[in-house]
């Protein structure tokens, strides 16, 4: 399959630029990161935009800045940089986690994480990642102030998201990390780094004796939508990495909790025995990372 | 519709009037007249046999528009190659027989570029999970990854510029 016609290619250098860029044709215009999802639907003529505002050239969202107010990561940042950026380690290493296995090599290379989470496919990987790690997303609009919204109700239903054709997606914001904090994401893909039957993003904060003082635990791969699991969340906490039962037990908490859907990929009840397994094991793995382990 | 882009292909460039859907594979093949670079997929991503290197780093060049890549450097499989003597990866690939059919090669020697580039020294898990974006239908991989190594092996014991 082949894109449609295309009229217009715009390539701004400023988010201004590209607001304005957005405004010559509402609903013509599509704006394009790395195009790992957009170019398909364009072959595909899923999407046939008229009108292309290519973000390649609008430097200020190419950055990653770590400091006392958390982690801001410009929406054009690829994966590729997300993996292997050393910074996003412990409390953000979830984040690493899913970037290092997003597609392939030729994907992570042009993919970015604005272009992921504004396609917002249902078998995503930083979808869960966004909803553990209490994302806000930055979203600028033309004549007003940059408004931010949790991930949670920026990523609606699959495909959907909480964007004006006006805006666009600048930047993922994330809370600074916390003492004695993890997170870690794990999946299952019919094929290495392909798109995930299941995600499991797991986050803790640890107190001093060792125990669970707070936890986020989010599935990928289910619909609706991903989703957190409070239940499961809240009978992970006062527990440490030794109490096996326990964690064992808030991972069953999760399975019961989350609805799994039946698809040719996989059945509910498999993807719940998926839900366990990785859920155990991203749990483990942040425990782990908050505990100062890799 | 149509749009003037300047394209460097193997330290050679090209400019050319082109619509603004071409897909930067048909510039590389149908422009530049480079037909080492294949399309054994429909242009949907799958296959890995138009991977490239931009700016020195694979990509599928049918999940570009060529529009995307004005002003950018491409390398192409006809670029490996320097002064008549094949790259490393070449000379491996042909001496292990990593190649039946030869239609995902050029891939999936540009995609082992960018993978030694950035890690010399890869296991053969690591060479593995480095090409699962390149299909071959025909040698089941085994060919493939040992050439990869091998070509590790001999461009860590004779760097080349």
């Amino acid at each position: 399959m082949y894109p449609a016609v295309i009229q217009e290619y715009l390539t701004p250098t400023t988010v201004d630029e590209a607001l304005d860029a957005l405004r010559r044709r509402p609903r013509e215009t599509r704006v394009i990161a790395g195009g790992m999802s957009l170019m398909q639907l364009m072959k595909a003529r899923q999407a046939e935009p008229a009108c292309l505002v290519d973000l390649r050239k609008v430097a200020s969202l190419r950055e990653i800045r770590i400091d006392g107010a958390g982690v801001r990561i410009g929406a054009m940042v690829r994966y590729k940089e997300l993996a292997a950026d050393a910074r996003l380690h412990g409390a953000y290493g979830g984040l690493g986690d899913a970037a290092r296995t997003i597609g392939d090599r030729q994907v992570r290379n042009r993919g970015t994480i604005g272009g992921n989470l504004c396609f917002n496919d249902s078998a995503a990987d930083l979808p869960p990642v966004m909803l553990a790690l209490d994302a806000q997303l930055e979203i600028a609009r033309t004549g007003g102030p940059h408004r931010t919204m949790p991930a949670a109700q920026f990523l609606r239903n699959p495909r959907e998201v909480d964007l004006g054709e006006d805006e666009i997606l600048t930047a993922v914001l994330l809370p600074p990390a916390a003492p004695r904090s993890g997170s870690a994401y794990l999946k299952y893909g019919f094929t290495v780094d392909g798109p995930p039957v299941l995600g499991v993003a797991a986050a803790v904060r640890l107190g001093a004796d060792g125990r669970c003082a707070a936890a986020a635990l989010a599935v990928g791969g289910v619909l609706p939508r991903c989703r957190r699991a409070p239940q499961a969340e809240r009978a992970l906490v006062g527990h440490s990495a030794r109490d096996q039962a326990a964690l064992a037990a808030a991972l069953e908490t999760a399975a019961q909790e989350v609805d799994t859907h039946t698809d040719p990929w996989a059945d509910g009840a498999y993807r719940k025995v998926l839900l366990r397994q990785l859920g155990g094991q991203a749990v483990a793995q942040a425990f782990g990372r908050a505990a100062g382990g890799a | 519709m149509s749009k003037p882009v300047s394209i460097t292909i193997n330290g050679q460039i090209f400019e050319e009037d082109v619509p603004l859907r071409l897909l930067l594979v048909d510039f590389i093949r149908d422009v530049a007249g480079l037909t080492g670079t294949h399309v054994a997929c429909t242009w949907e991503g799958r296959c890995g046999a138009c991977t490239v290197l931009l700016n020195g780093e694979a990509v599928k060049s049918c999940m570009l528009l060529a529009v995307q890549a004005d002003g950018e450097n491409v390398t192409t499989v006809e670029g490996l190659a320097a002064d008549g003597q094949l790259h490393a990866l070449q000379e491996a690939f042909r001496d292990r027989n990593a190649i039946q059919c030869g239609f995902c090669t050029s891939g999936v020697l540009m995609t082992a570029v960018d993978l030694l580039a950035e890690n010399p020294e890869p296991t053969d898990g690591e060479i593995r999970r480095g090409l699962v974006g390149n299909l071959c239908r025909c040698t089941g991989y085994v060919h493939i990854a040992e050439a990869v190594a091998a070509a590790a092996r001999a461009m860590r014991a004779a760097p080349r510029p």
